[in-house]
């Protein structure tokens, strides 16, 4: 059974391209948030999110490339790009059948579907612009990869809401495991568009000010966007190249509430489950768990569960817990890959980044948040991702050596 | 991997609904051709696509399935996923009268791909956004424009509580879902899966591939036959079916995929014979056969003649030349998302016996022991799945 290492991260995320830049923004606490300036919100009752700021295609992506990927597959290109030389994966190192391409996300290039379609709706077909539908497919977030890297073997996506990026690492992690692939570029990247915008203001989700994880006055989610990947190798893989790892895969859990399609079940229920496997799957125990990422979207539905599944997952130990989505904004299908690169750096830094805009925290939630950065013993990192459709996926990330031999077997 | 059992399979397609149904029709390609495509599409409205030619599920009320509460938000692409889905999950002797009768909630989970989801979903909310106000859309839809939520709705209907899993990789989503579900199995993260995926017809999705100017616009022309259905076979570990006394339908026995880029970095959509070989040989290997072994395939040819040939031209070099290759989707459509899960659903009557049309090489074999299913994508993508009867090998 092959031990599963990171070996390199790339990011885009809306507090900064690449991940010294997101990092340092994390921990300083910087918001990402701004009004938008991708479309319109006049018509609309809320007005902010946290974009990407320039981002230029070209600047990650060749002409050819450029020509053919949308906004999404363009992040999703650039964050891979920064993955692989971060890995120190030269040119061709990674080609050929045994790399898996899996990238989760939950719309894909919805901008060029919305293009479509107000194309379509407002001068007929004649006018819907014929290189825009071949672009549109959520297929080619791994395709555009593949062919940038040369590789020719799995090419996946995986659409599961905001626990995406979870499902996507999980997944390519698995199939290194079971010899399926040596090496896994893996994450997932979502964009914001205005229909997205429209339906998570009408279902009253989103705040018209600040995000304000596990406070009784949090008003709800900004929209976010981005894309994060990262380099998986085989530890067999890993030591022939003489490479060096970042931080382990551990195990992870999934479950589905079978609830409703966008609340969360009341009492936790798939959370819980999904956070008990990613921890037994692991090889560890509950206590062996430094610091959790939540998925801590700042909504009246959201905090106040998971608190209460994380209180009932550790038996009442105060474990730190930090919901980054304070200053990335919700980043939905990437959400967890980009907070999985936070993870990391956790456990590389040993830094738990603030959660922020804590100010009378509400009884409700009650765990021990993070609200400047804190020094910790990162060893075991979890990362939660509980999203639309009762989809539950909890990640736990480790520092190499740490978890025992029997990590993700089935 | 290791051979996983089919308990149950439900199909939802234009061949009507069911497993019998769509066993029935294969044999008679002339006769399902004109099932399939003799009718003016209801789902496309005549006024703004004129002249449309596509395969729907005809008739199709999912409230004749599922009672009428609880429907009004769910769009076409749900409702085919959840009637073949109850379908499946009753044909496998999990669930009866909606009760779970083996396994539970807990342990029964899915997999399950499409390769556009639910635009027509998209559509509507669009049309409001942009003709009226986006103030007005309607927020019980809203959830229907993520990719993955009509398979979200299935878990919520059945009540299954294992991971639930979309996969999108174009036309060859629902055979990697194959990959996923073996994985989730191999995991213990459950004991049983729905795999397999559907794919709705609407007007965007039509509009958008004659704009391509592929549409297939007469039985005989080249071009991509439109259709829409879903379809899941029920997976478990053999060990557990046996237990349990299940009927096996047959086994899943082998998965490989492959990517092959064009060789030109301006083309972006195209085929490639390589890749069908490679994931013909992967799928071969995962299931320990030679070759020889293989009884016949039931192919992703679709009308498309620059795919086509690639296929073939892959499959002669996977398989050699005279094996039984056939075209169901010439049949019943083009389901993108949906064609690995009806042509598992092919395979998997081919192995009960039943005959197979239309064949576009070799001769109808005597006796179908082990199918390769395959999967073409536009992109250079493809996934082949082995499908075997179900006392080959050992348990």
């Amino acid at each position: 059974m092959a031990r599963v290492f990171v070996t390199g991260m790339g990011v885009v995320s809306p507090v900064g391209i690449g991940r010294q830049a997101f990092w340092d923004a994390l921990v300083a606490g910087r918001s990402g948030a701004g009004e938008v300036t991708l479309f319109d919100t006049s018509g609309m009752d809320r007005h902010l999110a946290c974009e990407v700021k320039g981002f230029r295609p070209r600047d990650f992506l060749t002409a050819a490339e450029a020509r053919h990927a949308g906004r999404c597959s363009a992040m999703t290109l650039a964050a891979a790009r920064e993955a692989v030389t971060h890995a120190g994966l030269g040119d061709g190192q990674i080609a050929g059948e045994r790399t898996a391409i899996v990238i989760g996300t939950t719309m894909g290039e919805a901008n060029l579907l919305g293009e479509l379609e107000s194309a379509w709706i407002h001068e007929g077909s004649e006018a819907v612009p014929l290189a825009k539908i071949a672009r549109y497919g959520t297929t080619l977030l791994p395709i555009h990869v593949a062919r940038a890297f040369g590789t020719r073997g799995m090419v996946q996506t995986l659409p599961a809401a905001c626990a995406a990026g979870n499902y996507a690492i999980g997944f390519a992690a698995d199939q290194i495991r079971a010899g399926r692939a040596d090496v896994a570029l893996t994450g997932a990247a979502e964009i914001l568009e205005k229909l997205e915008f429209a339906g998570f203001v009408r279902l009253g989700a989103v705040t018209p000010d600040r995000v304000q994880p596990f406070d009784k006055d949090r008003r709800g989610l900004l929209l976010g966007e981005g894309a994060a990947i990262v380099v998986l190798e085989s530890e067999e893989h890993l030591v022939r190249r003489g490479g060096a790892p970042l931080c382990e895969i551990g195990g992870y859990g999934l479950a589905c509430d079978a609830h409703h399609i966008t609340r969360p079940h009341p009492e936790g229920e798939g959370s819980a489950h999904a956070m008990r496997q990613a921890i037994e799957s692991s090889g560890i125990r509950p206590e062996d768990v430094d610091f959790i990422n939540a998925h801590g979207t700042g909504t009246y539905a959201n905090d106040p569960i998971e608190a209460r599944v994380i209180n009932e997952v550790f038996g009442g130990r105060r474990v730190p817990v930090t919901s980054s989505k304070s200053v990335l904004g919700h980043c939905m299908g990437a959400a967890s890959a980009v907070e999985a690169i936070a993870c990391i750096q956790t456990i590389l830094t040993g830094l738990y980044p603030p959660t922020m805009n804590l100010e009378h925290q509400d009884p409700e939630c009650d765990v021990d948040v993070v609200t400047t950065a804190r020094e910790g013993k990162a060893d075991v990192v979890l990362n939660n991702a509980l999203a639309f459709g009762g989809y539950d996926a909890v990640l736990a990330l480790a520092r190499p050596g740490v978890l025992p031999d029997e990590v993700g077997m089935p | 991997m290791k051979p996983l059992a089919v308990t149950g399979l439900g199909v939802v397609s234009p061949l009507g609904v069911g497993r019998e149904a769509f066993f029935e029709s294969l044999g008679d390609a002339d006769a399902a051709r004109e099932r399939a495509f003799g009718g003016e599409p209801t789902v496309l409205d005549p006024e703004k696509i004129p002249n449309a030619r596509a395969a729907e599920a005809w008739g199709f009320e999912a409230s004749d399935y599922l009672g009428p509460k609880g429907l009004r938000n769910f769009d076409r692409l749900t409702k085919l996923m959840i009637v073949a889905a109850k379908h499946a999950l009753e044909d496998a002797g999990i669930k009866r009268d909606g009760e779970f009768v083996a396994s539970s909630s807990a342990r029964v989970g899915i997999c399950s791909s499409t390769a556009y989801g639910s635009l027509d979903a998209i559509t509507e909310l669009n049309l409001v956004a942009e003709l009226e106000d986006p103030r007005y859309i309607n927020p019980a839809r809203f959830p229907n424009t993520v990719i993955n939520a009509a398979a979200g709705y299935v878990s919520i209907w059945e009540n299954l509580r294992a991971p639930n899993v979309t996969v999108v990789d174009g036309n060859c989503g629902a055979l990697d879902a194959v990959l996923t579900c073996d994985t989730h199995l191999a995991h213990r993260r459950g004991d049983v899966f729905l795999v397999g995926g559907g794919e709705g017809l609407s007007e965007p999705l039509y509009v958008a591939f004659r704009k391509l100017g592929i549409v297939a616009e007469g039985a005989e022309t080249c071009g991509v036959h439109l259709g829409e259905g879903a379809a899941y076979l029920v997976a478990e570990r053999r060990d557990e079916a046996a237990a349990r006394g299940a009927v096996v339908r047959g086994l899943i026995a082998g998965y490989g995929t492959a990517f092959e880029p064009p060789l030109s970095p301006a083309a972006l959509v195209h085929a490639s014979a390589d890749s069908v070989r490679r994931a013909v040989r992967a799928a071969l290997d995962d299931a320990g056969v030679g070759p020889r072994d293989v009884d016949a395939v039931c192919s992703a040819a679709g009308g498309l003649d620059l795919v086509d040939r690639e296929e073939s031209t892959g499959l002669a070099a996977a398989l050699g030349p005279d094996v039984a290759v056939a075209a169901p989707k010439l049949v019943y459509g083009e389901t993108f998302g949906a064609s690995g899960a009806l042509g598992m659903a092919t395979a998997l009557a081919w192995l009960a016996g039943k005959p197979v049309a239309p064949l576009i090489s070799g001769e109808p074999p005597e006796r179908v022991r082990t199918v390769v299913v395959t999967t073409v994508g536009f992109y250079g993508n493809v996934s082949a799945v082995v499908l075997r009867s179900a006392d080959e090998g050992s348990p």
